[in-house]
């Protein structure tokens, strides 16, 4: 993913040049130094020899390859040969089953006849060669279906559509010959159903695992998401204690309202303490169900880390390491696998239409950005109002009207003092997120732990450090591998160590002549090592974060609001205001493809993590799910309705979760699973 | 709409938003647009935006309502406006009245104020009180079940801004009581405390009994709570 000047292009060249100098050096010493040797190394000769060399090298390495190939195609061969004699051990053991059946039945009907001279009606008494499938007793087949569906609802809920789910109990099928069974030959219905359900949930669970071999944590969280489904008692007490206590409280705003007023100072002092006595019985009641409810969900979270551990999960956890080159070694460890279903299941499990499930309102004005949390069903907004917030979409209280569920935030974050504008979340368990505000500051957050209640007492620990260099509006962050960069209407963009004592690293400034325009939007690329920034003119240039140095300078007419790079091509995807998604090569500069992906201007852009899809969101009010693959719109849904002419001001992709979100000027954010 | 939209796009017409990278000074800074043809769901918000970033020490513009505007909405969209401004005073409260000092809620020493966003209501200190009043609020004035649209409201849920509002009041009178310095610098650049002040006289929302804080200077004249004393 380095993008090669012109300066490594002709090094690298170079530096053969001198291999191929030391390789002939041996055998055409002489000619060397008979021809002026001068600093020229190449000769016709050493070239042609040098050529053959390599072929010659190349030949034996094919054929090294040949061998190795003939070798794993023995070891193929073994292996059907293999399942091939379990297959027929099995057969003959059904078989023999159905003879000894055979036996029972007939010892039996010769016993009844014996003893009361009548023959036995005993369904079937033909040998087991023919015998027809004995049919499954109801009671138990009913459980099977029950459970089976159950299943199936499960996965739908966590992503995975009826025709995946076909596909692979299909596939699986295959795998295990049962398809290719003539189901006459096979020997009984039940045996086969048993047998083919377990090899069905198996196989999930495997699917589940090499889904992950794309991205292990997704499988592994979509594992434990499976689990959450299945809440346990405590957690369910604990969700229902929540729904109460929230209910309650809105109770409580208009009823107790006179209540408190009229305690009197010198009468109410031991009134008000029995009050508080109750309410702090009734808090810690709370807290300890939510703490357990907390425990085991983070016993649900990290393990599914370290299962699969693979050098990807390491690669990525390893601190300064960041995130994309992590996905790169996943995929590369899948395609080893099995690259191709891997990257179809995927592909499959976006085909589904999302729908729109949680409305997060809490916000007194237009809510400008939003991110996940990196692993939690969790997410913080952050508002033209000041404050952000987080929300968990485990803690939810069900619409009224619509099957959506309104969700109350978990914590709201003030120390802006104006509007806040933009967000980033922190990596994997650092717990902190980072925003940016009209007022020129970034603050760093730590976010509170997931039992947190809303209504707890002010801890400042959430306060992390604040950086204050930008002189104006910062309008973008993102992070990656504990690195942030920024972006401000001050014309600057910049790179942070957030928590160091000396957090500013770097400052990158267009410094071509005639560029006066500030940047409008930034984002990591080529893992971390490069900046992308575009600007309210439509340049996007790309910076070395090494040197500070524009590497990469492409002109566009069109002012653009946001760039995101891919998590693992070179590829650059910006929203303009002319309502064009533009898709540049991050190597050449070239636009690779531009589309109108709007009816007004682009606002929002978010790749997955997989960077399979695109969501873009536009002051059009709507979103958009676009196939990166074929560019096409996959799914458009309407969200926001506008507020002046703004709608859409944010979207964003769950790294991990089925979850996808949007914010709009109206002040809220929706989540759509 | 495509027509509209690719129109409006290429005539260059006003486009009220505020571009990425654009700076803070510019922000909302687009010519007022009247109140007749702002069409989206969200006017009444728009224009009393509008009203205050013009000049928010402009009372009698601020909350002269639009004629032929439903009442509730506009009181309902004002006292969203309050407390999402009072955001501002929480955060300077924030580094200034600790919960070791400030261990109650209180304004004067006659009161002392329950916070009522919990199950049963608690003595928190000052800023807790504050901030849940303020997020009660939130969760309250957003609420699907009392607030679901925000071009009608229903007579029983416009009752419920009332005790917002005394609650809300409390946070001024306490910031004044006992952050003067704070009160003093936010109402300065603001004139929130006035604002509300008048506001709530003026549709009579909280008696003026509950008004304890001495008349602000240039402010409508509120009778004054008689034998009070400062703390
Ligand atoms: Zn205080
Ligand atoms: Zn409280």
């Amino acid at each position: 993913m380095k993008i090669p000047t012109a300066m490594d292009d002709s090094s690298v060249s170079h530096h053969n040049g001198g291999q191929v100098g030391s390789q002939i050096g041996v055998s055409v010493n002489n000619k060397q130094n008979e021809e002026s040797s001068q600093s020229v190394q190449y000769s016709i000769p050493g070239v042609l020899h040098f050529i053959q060399h390599e072929w010659a090298r190349f030949e034996v390495e094919r054929s090294q390859w040949e061998v190795d190939r003939a070798e794993f195609e023995a070891r193929i061969a073994f292996l059907q040969g293999e399942r091939k004699g379990q297959e027929n051990l099995k057969n003959d053991l059904v078989r023999r089953i159905k003879m000894l059946e055979y036996a029972l039945k007939q010892e039996r009907a010769k016993f009844h006849k014996l003893k009361y001279g009548v023959d036995l009606q005993q369904g079937d008494m033909r040998p087991p060669t023919e015998e027809p499938t004995q049919e499954p007793e109801p009671s138990e087949r009913a459980q099977w279906k029950q459970g089976r569906q159950l299943i199936k609802q499960y996965l739908q809920e966590i992503g995975y559509t009826d025709t995946i789910l076909d596909v692979r109990s299909n596939k699986v099928r295959t795998l295990l010959g049962l398809n290719n069974e003539e189901p006459a030959d096979d020997s009984s219905h039940r045996n086969c159903d048993k047998q083919q359900h377990y090899s069905m949930n198996t196989a999930l669970n495997r699917k589940m695992y090499e889904y992950g071999g794309k991205d292990q944590r997704k499988g592994a969280q979509q594992g434990s998401g499976y689990n959450e489904e299945g809440m346990s008692v405590q957690e369910t007490a604990a969700v229902f204690a929540n729904f109460e206590f929230l209910s309650n409280q809105e109770m409580d705003m208009d009823e107790i309202d006179d209540l408190d007023a009229k305690q009197m100072h010198h009468t109410t002092t031991k009134q008000g303490e029995d009050v508080d006595q109750e309410a702090e019985d009734v808090l810690t009641e709370l807290n300890l169900l939510t703490e357990s409810e907390a425990d085991g969900g983070q016993g649900d979270e990290f393990p599914t880390v370290k299962f699969p551990a693979t050098s990807a999960t390491v690669a990525r956890e390893g601190d300064g390491k960041p995130l994309a080159l992590g996905e790169l070694a996943q995929l590369t460890v899948s395609n080893e696998s099995e690259g191709y279903d891997v990257a179809s299941a995927s592909k499959e499990s976006f085909r589904k239409t999302w729908n729109a499930k949680y409305s997060l309102r809490s916000h007194f004005d237009g809510v400008r950005a939003l991110a996940f949390h990196p692993t939690r069903a969790a997410l913080v907004t952050a508002s033209e109002d000041h404050t952000l917030k987080m929300w968990d979409l485990q803690r939810t209280v069900p619409a009224k009207k619509s099957a959506g569920l309104d969700v109350e935030p978990l914590y709201t974050f003030r120390a802006h003092t104006a509007p806040v504008l933009c967000l980033a979340m922190g990596a994997p368990r650092s717990e902190e997120c980072f925003s940016g505000g009209l007022d020129g500051t970034i603050r760093v957050w730590n976010l509170p732990p997931p039992i947190a209640d809303p209504y707890d007492s002010y801890d400042p620990a959430v306060l992390g450090p604040v950086l204050r260099e930008h002189t104006d509006a910062v309008w973008s962050l993102s992070c990656a591998g504990g690195r942030l960069l920024s972006s401000s209407a001050d014309g600057t963009a910049r790179l942070w160590s957030p928590r160091d004592p000396r957090p500013l690293l770097a400052t990158l400034r267009d410094d071509a002549p005639g560029s006066t325009s500030a940047p409008a939007a930034a984002d990591f690329a080529d893992a971390a090592c490069r900046a992308a920034v575009v600007y309210t003119d439509g340049t996007l240039l790309l910076y070395d974060l090494e040197t500070g140095q524009v590497v990469l300078r492409v002109p566009c007419d069109s002012p653009a609001n946001r760039v995101r790079s891919h998590p693992t091509l070179p590829l650059l995807v910006t929203a303009h205001e002319d309502r064009h998604i533009r898709f540049w090569d991050a190597v050449s500069g070239r636009c690779a493809h531009a589309m109108v992906a709007h009816l007004d201007a682009v606002t929002g852009l978010a790749l997955d993590p997989n960077g399979l899809f695109l969501l873009s969101g536009s002051h059009d009010c709507s979103v958009r799910l676009w196939n990166l693959d074929t560019k096409t719109c996959v799914q458009e849904i309407t969200a926001h309705r506008k507020k002046f002419d703004e709608s859409i001001l944010d979207v964003a992709f769950h790294p991990l979760r089925p979850y996808i979100a949007s914010a709009g000027a109206d002040g809220l954010a929706k989540v759509f699973v | 709409m495509t027509k509209m939209a690719e129109e409006q796009w290429r005539s260059g017409v006003i486009l009220r938003r505020n571009r990425p990278g654009s700076s803070a000074k510019d922000f909302r800074r687009w010519p007022d647009e009247p109140f007749e043809e702002m069409d989206s769901t969200l006017a009444v918000q728009q224009f009393i935006q509008q009203t205050i970033r013009r000049d928010p020490a402009n009372l009698e513009a601020i909350l002269k309502i639009p004629e032929a505007q439903d009442d509730g909405v506009w009181k309902y969209e004002h006292l969203r406006q309050f407390c999402m401004e009072l955001n501002g005073l929480a955060v300077r409260l924030q580094s200034e009245c600790k919960p070791e000092i400030c261990t109650q809620m209180t304004a004067t020493e006659q009161w002392i104020f329950l916070c009522a966003a919990h199950k049963t209501p608690k003595e928190c200190p000052a800023i807790d009180y504050t901030r849940h009043t303020l997020d009660g609020a939130a969760c309250l004035l957003n609420s699907n079940k009392y607030f679901p649209s925000r071009v009608s409201i229903k007579e029983s849920s416009v009752a419920k801004l009332g005790s917002v509002c005394r609650r809300v009041y409390r946070i001024f009178s306490h910031a004044y009581f006992h952050h003067r310095a704070i009160f003093d610098a936010f109402e300065k650049e603001t004139h929130l405390c006035k604002r509300f002040t008048y506001f709530v006289t003026k549709y009579s929302i909280i008696s003026k009994e509950i008004l304890i804080l001495p008349k602000l200077e240039d402010e409508t004249p509120i009778a004054q709570q008689p034998g009070e004393s400062e703390a």
